[in-house]
């Protein structure tokens, strides 16, 4: 297994610089690799797969080529895109993981994660959280017409501005228990995920494991944190512009 | 203004627009007359993106630099095959003495913006002649040297930079 990880693109419209950069990554760091991970957040919005416009038609376009070439491609929910489905997949030949995907190579158990699940201090976006990603309410999103859609977007975007903006930089980070929780829950080695947009490498002391590894990616704001996974190991990468 | 790098793959002669980037011109001008860029290499390598130099030692010690100058990035040159233009920090006024030169059409690198993110990176010139010498250095072997990433395992040296 030769993997690459990212997350946290954030893609739209109105920022081609991050869709040509991550253009630029996917031509010089997928060479030769098996799998390819998105771990959520690959749009800075999602409102249903029945929306296209020319912007997503050139990424699902970008999507499509990169799936040609790697055998496995998948991606998992961020808390922008939790709306992409079925169909999206289908339509880019990467599939979507559970929001908690756990596997093993060489003796390691791999975690990999978007990672907002587990921001437990900020109850009020873990209510929220409740509530946007039942079945329900999906449902009901899904039914309205784009333009309501696109509305509601826009609403929720400014709400999650407004309450962030208060907030401490520890609620809005992972909480360091909930970590070691699910880890020795699920009995895992190295856990990956993005969503904070505080890339790093943390070093956990478990149960199971006094030398786990908590790898965090980068946003694509500015320098670039990818992890890669082989069996030589696990690492945190940085692709950067000059 | 034309000024060539002598390196240990041969000589790269460049065009510099002191009409475009007058500020990004005159800066590198400087470096050159002052002979800082002799003996530095080109520490990153990528090959499909761009080559980047100025700013290291081949023992990968940074040498020092001058102040940093206002970024001319929207001066209308674009970040095409073939062009030079100044790296800096992801603040958008912070280059110095690091330069790269574009081995592929690099859009995501131009200026769409005043803002930090769409400054984008200041195109000052081209290479008029040795493209073959550029060719051969952007496909060196490339690996890991310390916290750098895609560093030439074989120093790509520039011997001497000077005015022609």
């Amino acid at each position: 297994m030769k993997a690459v990880l990212i997350s946290d693109l954030h893609l739209e419209e109105n920022r081609p610089d991050i869709t040509q950069a991550f253009e630029k990554f996917c031509e010089h760091h997928l060479e030769g690799i098996t799998h390819f991970f998105i771990l959520g957040d690959l749009f800075e919005v999602w409102i249903g797969d029945d929306y296209e416009t020319d912007f997503i038609k050139h990424i699902k376009n970008v999507l499509k080529k990169i799936s040609a070439q790697i055998d496995e491609c998948y991606f998992q929910h961020g808390n922008r895109d939790f709306l992409m489905g079925k169909q999206f997949a289908q339509e880019t030949g990467f599939q979507l993981l559970d929001d908690q995907y756990t596997f093993s190579l060489n003796g390691q158990n791999y975690l990999l994660m978007h990672g907002d699940s587990l921001c437990t201090l900020d109850t009020e976006y873990m209510q929220a959280r409740m509530l946007l990603r039942s079945e329900g309410f999906k449902e009901n999103v899904l039914g309205r017409s784009i333009e309501d859609r696109l509305l509601l977007a826009q609403q929720l975007r400014n709400t999650s501005k407004d309450a962030n903006s208060d907030k401490s930089m520890e609620i809005m980070d992972v909480t360091p228990e909930e970590v070691v929780k699910l880890m020795e829950a699920t009995k895992t080695d190295i856990f990956i995920h993005g969503h904070t947009h505080r890339p790093q490498v943390h070093t956990l002391h478990l149960s199971h494991n006094a030398n786990a590894k908590r790898f965090v990616m980068s946003d694509w704001e500015k320098d670039v944190q990818y992890v890669t996974l082989n069996n030589k190991g696990t690492e945190l990468l940085t692709f950067s512009k000059p | 203004m034309k000024v060539t790098l002598d390196t240990n793959h041969g000589t790269i002669t460049l065009l510099l627009d002191s009409e475009k980037a007058p500020k990004t011109v005159e800066n590198f001008k400087t470096y050159v007359e002052n002979g800082h860029y002799d003996g530095t290499i080109f520490h990153r390598v990528i090959d499909g993106f761009m080559i980047q130099g100025g700013g290291f030692t081949p023992d990968m010690k940074q040498k020092g630099t001058l102040a940093p100058i206002e970024n001319e990035a929207d001066n209308g040159l674009k970040n095409t095959l073939g062009s030079i233009a100044m790296a800096r920090t992801n603040d958008p006024h912070s280059a110095t003495a690091q330069f790269f030169i574009n081995v592929a059409d690099n859009g995501f690198l131009n200026h769409t913006s005043p803002s930090p993110q769409g400054w984008g990176y200041a195109v000052f010139g081209e290479v008029i002649d040795g493209m073959d010498v550029v060719n051969s250095i952007k496909s060196v072997s490339t690996g890991n040297n310390g916290v750098h990433q895609d560093v030439p395992k074989e120093s790509v040296v520039i011997n001497k930079a000077s005015i022609i």
